[in-house]
């Protein structure tokens, strides 16, 4: 798994490449609670090299949900590969996230 | 009647970090039998989920123990039996989360077993001389 953070104006984008797992989820964890504790009012998750997500890794995305919500900030989730569209149906994930098809959507909300 | 046509079996010891070496398995059966990618990618997660309970809450010594993993294929369906000796657990038991809760509702944790019950068609589990014996089942359309 590899992580990236890209701040923006008005905006934090997080890209996520990889598996993300029961092996490595508070890893990833960690990541997104530092981009939540730096004050980010929006962050975007681009999915777009997610290959894998088990439910280690929809426990971490639902934490950052709750903290971003709690704090009436944004967190939005783009570029989702079928596979991983399917796994975020089957848990009802589609419902409480925004998730747009491509970065730019995303950007402009 | 089905005709047993692939089996292959693997065997893990309980430690999180073998779940690693359960995907490399999963993949190189995968190309062996030239499974298409997404149902090794939704195998892989049947297999973790089912995996990662029995690793963090079936033991209560500190024990290396070793969890056998079955694999079956036929022309109809795939079908993974898992066996280990930790302490009884059936997870068909347990209640399905509720999915149509908000983000504020919803409580942290508690998708791995709905994930295995929506992947997979049938699930059974027996208890038999200590052990615990999981099979986990699905239909595939080759």
């Amino acid at each position: 798994m590899n992580v990236e953070i890209t701040t923006a104006t008005g905006y934090t984008m997080v890209s996520v490449e990889g598996r993300v797992d029961t092996t490595n989820a508070n890893e990833f964890e960690k990541s997104m609670m530092g981009v939540v504790e730096s004050g980010s009012a929006r962050i975007i998750l681009n999915c777009s090299g997610l290959n894998y997500i088990s439910s280690s890794g929809l426990r971490v995305f639902l934490i950052i949900q709750k903290k971003m919500l709690a704090t009436k900030g944004k967190f939005e989730l783009c570029c989702l590969r079928a596979e991983i569209q399917e796994i975020f149906d089957i848990s009802g994930f589609s419902s409480i996230f925004s998730i747009y098809p491509d970065k730019e959507s995303a950007i402009n909300g | 009647m089905n005709n047993l046509s692939y089996v292959k079996e693997f065997s893990i010891v309980n430690q999180i970090d073998e779940l690693t070496r359960v995907s490399e398995w999963l993949e190189q059966l995968g190309e062996e039998l030239e499974l298409p990618m997404s149902l090794i990618l939704s195998l892989n997660l049947v297999l973790e989920e089912a995996l990662t309970n029995t690793i963090q809450y079936g033991y209560n010594d500190e024990i290396q123990h070793e969890i056998d993993i079955r694999f079956e294929k036929t022309d109809e369906s795939v079908t993974f039996v898992l066996t280990d000796d930790g302490c009884a657990y059936d997870p068909t038991l347990k209640t399905d989360a509720d999915i149509t809760l908000s983000a504020d509702e919803r409580p942290i944790g508690g998708l791995g077993i709905l994930l295995m019950k929506k992947i997979m068609n049938t699930i059974e589990y027996q208890r038999n001389e200590n052990r615990n014996i999981l099979t986990l089942k699905k239909i595939i359309n080759q």
